[in-house]
């Protein structure tokens, strides 16, 4: 199926923009990287709003954090392994430790920078995150998601850390308000759950139809929040299906797979089959070409069901 | 300064020591050392220079100070005890199950602490971003912000030291407790931070040296720095373990356990006589 698609920058600086000509607070903070982030429409309107520190990463989420408890609220987006992986420590202690009113986004998470390799992947940054305790972790599944994402998380007071790819988005859903920590059954389908999280969603989307095709019912479950994880769906899904597929565009250790093993462990004990990125060292190459290795494409997606649901069955 | 504002400090000095030894003494472990070196610039700042209100710790008129060397909360928790924020009885609960007074200084449980800290360097930025975040509003309250020279060696440090100038913050003064110890070793030997004060003015401070223990010098120079169109660095020279003689500038002062408390009670004694004789 054909969708509209956006570019995911723009939104943000769209809603970064639109939701700071209401809030007078919101200000921004970069690393070299704002404008590159659709931040340059906020750059022009609100230029004593605007922070570029320089190449600075660990002190960008310091000074967040200070510009949160002089009442601000401060947003600041970089390339997701800079945003997370590298000032790590900062993240735990100054924003999550300290509950601090910042947003945080990662943008170009899982291997999206195909170009430029494994130095800018961001294929642990949801393990890296939702590691600290209250912090939301948020991954839009599509245009409208990633608009009313945005929305929410300006307006929400606390913790945030929102991560998107920046290649085109897919428009696939209508624009409808976002509720933190709500996952949502976008297919019903009682041989096996899908559930699934961030842009790569759209595979499975198209992944199910061919399932269905094949006579296999696949429910499919999207996951915008990552934490909070909307534990109540995941065990609507087991009970349901008997058996989960968690797709994802990250590390298939620590990201949300895991944080649906962790929950069918403790609530809905089911097989779970993870399928995102192997846990090894990726190489450069075509995103397109990364999708189908990881067997993260529509294609991937239907064999590693069907093998999944065969294994079950053996 | 006026004597008698002097001879308040000074009181207010001796007073903080006296806590900080009894507290960690009592407790058997804490950063004696440091504590020692950095309470006479917390003596200046709670006694002469910042706003504050002890009955309501947030209120927004207040100055801030982050305790980048957050290890010191001891020195920091005393003058907050004496000046009102919590009981004095309070201090002998440090690091006790349950405590508002955990070594390091901690945002979310002791009233007066602006920003937890603990892990070196990180303390420093945070306090840039409220000083910015003030400014944008332009408010007059100020940010202070102690770090310790074996902190320094942090890169972290030193993004703030090339961003705050370039920002043109000037409600902003780093204060350095140069004790010249780090935990090993002194600093000098293990990675000395040459000309501190002309590596601060390099980078665009208004910078000066002084005796972190004369207290005039201190409160001065902070006069000096808000008279400044720049963000302002104080290089104190301190000595580690300041006020315990015994202790002074030797290797292994940085934090005591147990046994090398032994001869505290005759130091607390010696401080509770010269604080009797003022």
């Amino acid at each position: 199926m054909k969708y509209e698609m956006f570019d995911a920058k723009k939104i943000i600086g769209e809603v970064t923009l639109q939701e700071a000509d209401a809030n007078p607070n919101i200000v921004v903070v970069s690393t070299d990287s704002a404008p590159r982030t659709g931040m340059a429409g906020f750059i022009a309107k609100y230029p004593d709003r605007y922070y570029e520190l320089g190449i600075m990463e660990q002190s960008a989420i310091g000074v967040s954090s200070g510009f949160a408890t002089a009442g601000k609220v401060p947003v600041f987006c970089a390339p997701a392994p800079f945003v997370t992986a590298r000032p790590f420590e900062m993240f735990k202690i100054d924003i999550g430790y300290m509950q601090q009113n910042v947003k945080a986004i990662g943008r170009n998470c899982g291997f999206n920078y195909s170009d430029l390799g494994p130095t800018h992947y961001g294929l642990e940054d949801i393990a890296l995150v939702r590691l600290i305790p209250g912090v939301t972790v948020l991954a839009p599944i599509d245009a409208s998601q990633l608009r009313g994402a945005m929305r929410t998380m300006l307006r929400h007071g606390g913790p945030v850390y929102l991560r998107i790819g920046t290649a085109p988005i897919h428009k696939i859903f209508d624009e409808e308000a976002f509720v933190i920590g709500e996952g949502k059954v976008v297919r019903e389908g009682k041989d096996v759950a899908i559930v699934t999280t961030g842009e790569i969603a759209v595979n499975v989307f198209e992944a199910a139809e061919t399932l269905a095709a094949q006579g296999i019912n696949a429910m499919v479950v999207t996951m915008p929040t990552i934490s909070p994880l909307d534990e109540a769906i995941i065990r609507k899904a087991a009970e349901a299906t008997g058996r989960i597929v968690v797709v994802e565009e990250h590390y298939e250790v620590g990201g949300l797979g895991t944080a649906v093993c962790e929950t069918c462990a403790k609530i809905a004990p089911v097989p779970v089959k993870r399928l995102g990125v192997p846990h090894v060292y990726l190489s450069a190459g075509p995103y397109d070409d990364l999708v189908k290795y990881c067997k993260l494409d529509s294609a991937g997606i239907v064999e590693t069901v069907k093998a999944f649901i065969a294994q079950e069955n053996s | 300064m006026e004597a008698n504002t002097l001879n308040e400090l000074k009181k207010f000095a001796l007073d903080i020591r006296i806590e900080t030894l009894n507290m960690i003494s009592k407790h058997g472990f804490g950063h004696m050392g440091g504590s020692l070196s950095v309470a006479d610039a917390i003596t200046v700042l709670y006694g002469n220079q910042m706003k504050y209100d002890p009955e309501n710790p947030k209120w927004d008129g207040r100055d801030y100070l982050v305790l980048s060397k957050g290890h010191c909360g001891p020195a920091l928790y005393s003058a907050l005890a004496i000046k009102g924020f919590f009981p004095r009885e309070e201090l002998l609960t440090i690091n006790k199950l349950g405590t508002r007074l955990p070594s390091h200084v901690d945002k979310n449980l002791t009233p007066g602490i602006d920003m937890t800290a603990g892990s070196l360097g990180q303390g420093v930025s945070c306090a840039l971003g409220i000083a910015l975040g003030l400014k944008l509003q332009n408010k007059p309250n100020m940010v202070y912000a102690i770090i310790g020279d074996g902190e320094a060696q942090e890169g972290q440090v030193w993004e703030t030291m090339l961003i705050a100038p370039n920002r043109g913050v000037k409600n902003f003064i780093v204060l350095l407790d140069n004790n010249k110890q780090q935990l090993d070793e002194f600093t000098e030997h293990i990675s000395s931070l040459g000309d501190i004060r002309r590596k601060a003015e390099d980078f665009g401070w208004y910078a000066l040296t002084v005796d972190g223990h004369d207290l005039s010098a201190i409160d001065e120079a902070i006069e000096k720095c808000k008279a400044e169109d720049k963000p302002g660095f104080i290089n104190m020279e301190t000595v580690k373990g300041k006020g315990w003689p015994d202790k002074e500038a030797i290797l292994g002062n940085h934090a005591l356990r147990g046994a090398a408390f032994a001869g505290v009670d005759e130091a607390i004694d010696n401080l509770r006589k010269e604080l009797a004789a003022i």
